[in-house]
């Protein structure tokens, strides 16, 4: 791997992933400082179970409801999954349709150790953005009086960094095998946002409750960190996918024509 | 594959379909020479060097590079060669003097007094954002990338692009400096004017496919070249389309230009016999020499 390629990915990204991190744990902070004054008076919404699962739960009664409905359901994956797949996308695709890679790849590097070190640079901003995540619900939680363990909330953290790499290997693996920004980009953000929706709406259908298995978002959230803790089973689909899909860009890369 | 050769291909290909590409290329390069690869746009000159550093892959044929296949020896290859891309870009964000950096460490062996006397010679703004530089000013800086490490071969694609007219002196006196240390360069131009002050032997490219490889000085025996003659009075050019060479003639007014191959010695006598108040070269058309290579191809 190349330490230097991975440096310069992190250099570019530096601004963005710093303000998207100190953003959230602003955001979290403000949203912990609600609860008191707004979370109690709006109880558990009484709406339909396909939004109320868009919302997780919609139990706004409790810290645990009002920080699974405001940042796990909604924000934190947002966040997270548009940092992961910009930078993903921009890692490989950009640089190539920008034409900086040709100019790259005339030094002695193999492809693949370049694709692996760039995947480092994105698993690297996705830490940075799963820390803050972790930062922004300790002050959060502590602004709205406590309720959640230290050891659920890193459990969060963690499953949202795990849901980042995954998220960030599909734009990885879109960006390596066609050098194409945009297909990478738009690729990864359907399945994220598709795996989001099918994972709140395809249990209601007994029929189709087995598509959420097929889903991200599932083993991100399924196991409900935020209440239960650390899902295993989910930390291992994601980490699995993630390093299949960041093997299969290595191998794309390293056969196929560069563009740019 | 002769002891001397630095670049080799054998029926080299790379069809893009349409027509575009590159068909058939046989090629070599010898060690120590400036060889000029020269073409219209579009002629597969970029297509030929993208090739020999593996970026793209032969749809048939074969090339080796410092001896080695560029397929399986591409990173050993690239190790030994500086390359500047022709249609590139670097980090728009970042300074000269940080991409310098990267590349320096991702290349390795790096000597820092060679670059800095490239950078010095070059005249290259290392402290401002890329975005910021000229194209003659990122320019030089991809030509400090590529003559840093001191290479065995550089292969520049259109390296004089965007440069003025003193810093395209002090790059031709640069490459005359690598080749007599024995190393050798590889350069594309889509004119011939950019590359006939430095290269010993140049090859012409047309449509994807070779049309000659030769020196300078047997090209220009078959190039056309151009006088444009101002006369005191207006002339009957009909009579200068019969002289010995003359391929064209197109009067305008008093002026008349007359194109001819060879010598120039029938045109000048014959013009002496009129008032002559002006008379300017006209540069040689890399064009006139497709043509004539093409009138000369056997049916």
């Amino acid at each position: 791997m190349s330490w230097a390629t991975t440096r310069i990915t992190l250099r570019l990204r530096r601004t963005g992933t710093l303000s998207a991190a100190l953003g959230l744990i602003a955001v979290m902070a403000a949203v912990g400082a609600l609860f008191p004054a707004v979370g109690h008076s709006i109880g558990k919404l009484n709406v339909p179970a396909g939004v109320a699962n868009l919302l997780g739960g919609a139990d706004y009664g409790t810290i645990t409801g009002w920080f699974r409905s405001e940042i796990a359901e909604i924000y934190g994956p947002l966040v997270i999954a548009a940092l992961a797949i910009t930078g993903a996308a921009a890692a490989t695709a950009g640089e190539e349709e920008g034409r900086i890679l040709a100019l790259v790849l005339a030094h002695p590097i193999r492809r693949s150790r370049l694709v692996a070190a760039k995947a480092a640079a994105v698993a690297l901003i996705v830490c940075v953005v799963a820390f803050a995540v972790w930062i922004g619900l300790i002050v959060g939680v502590a602004a709205g009086g406590g309720g959640i363990t230290v050891g659920h909330m890193t459990a969060l953290a963690v499953q949202l960094g795990f849901f980042g790499l995954a998220t960030g290997a599909v734009a990885f693996a879109l960006g390596a095998g066609t050098g194409r920004r945009s297909l990478a980009a738009g690729g990864a953000a359907a399945v994220a946002i598709l795996g989001w929706l099918v994972n709140s709406f395809a249990p209601l259908v007994g029929a189709i409750a087995w598509l959420k298995y097929l889903t991200l978002f599932y083993y991100y959230a399924g196991y409900d960190p935020l209440a239960r803790g650390i899902g295993l089973p989910g930390l291992v689909v994601l980490g699995v996918f993630t390093i299949a899909l960041t093997a299969a860009a290595m191998l794309a890369f390293e056969r196929r024509d560069l563009r740019g | 594959m002769s002891a001397e050769a630095v670049i080799v291909t054998r029926g080299l290909s790379k069809d893009f379909g349409a027509g575009r590409g590159l068909f058939g290329l046989d090629l070599e390069v010898r060690r120590g020479e400036v060889f000029g690869f020269l073409g219209p746009n579009g002629a597969g000159k970029s297509t030929t060097m993208r090739l020999l550093l593996d970026l793209i892959k032969p749809t048939s044929g074969s090339a080796q590079v410092l001896g080695l296949d560029v397929s399986g020896g591409s990173v050993e290859i690239r190790r030994r060669i500086g390359f500047l891309p022709g249609d590139w870009a670097l980090y728009p964000k970042l300074t000269g003097r940080v991409v310098l950096d990267y590349l320096a460490e991702l290349r390795g062996g790096v000597d820092q007094r060679v670059r800095d006397a490239l950078v010095e010679r070059f005249d290259a703004e290392l402290d401002r954002p890329i975005r910021e530089l000229s194209t003659g000013n990122r320019q030089k800086l991809g030509l400090v990338q590529a003559f840093m490490h001191e290479p065995e071969l550089l292969i520049l694609d259109e390296p004089i692009a965007g440069l003025d007219p003193l810093v395209q002196q002090s790059f031709h006196a640069l490459l005359r400096e690598v080749c007599a240390l024995g190393r050798t360069v590889f350069l594309s131009s889509h004119t011939l004017s950019e590359v006939e002050r430095v290269t010993d032997r140049l090859a012409i490219l047309r449509q994807g496919r070779l049309v000659v490889v030769d020196s300078l000085e047997n090209l220009r025996k078959v190039a056309v070249q151009r006088l444009e003659i101002e006369f005191a009075e207006p002339v009957d050019a009909d009579e200068f389309r019969a002289l010995p060479g003359v391929k064209e003639v197109n009067a305008n007014g008093r002026t008349v230009t007359i194109g001819f191959e060879g010598s120039a010695d029938p045109v000048v006598k014959a013009i002496a016999a009129f008032h002559v108040l002006a008379i300017q070269p006209r540069e040689d058309d890399l064009e006139d020499i497709f043509l004539r290579y093409y009138r000369d191809a056997p049916a």
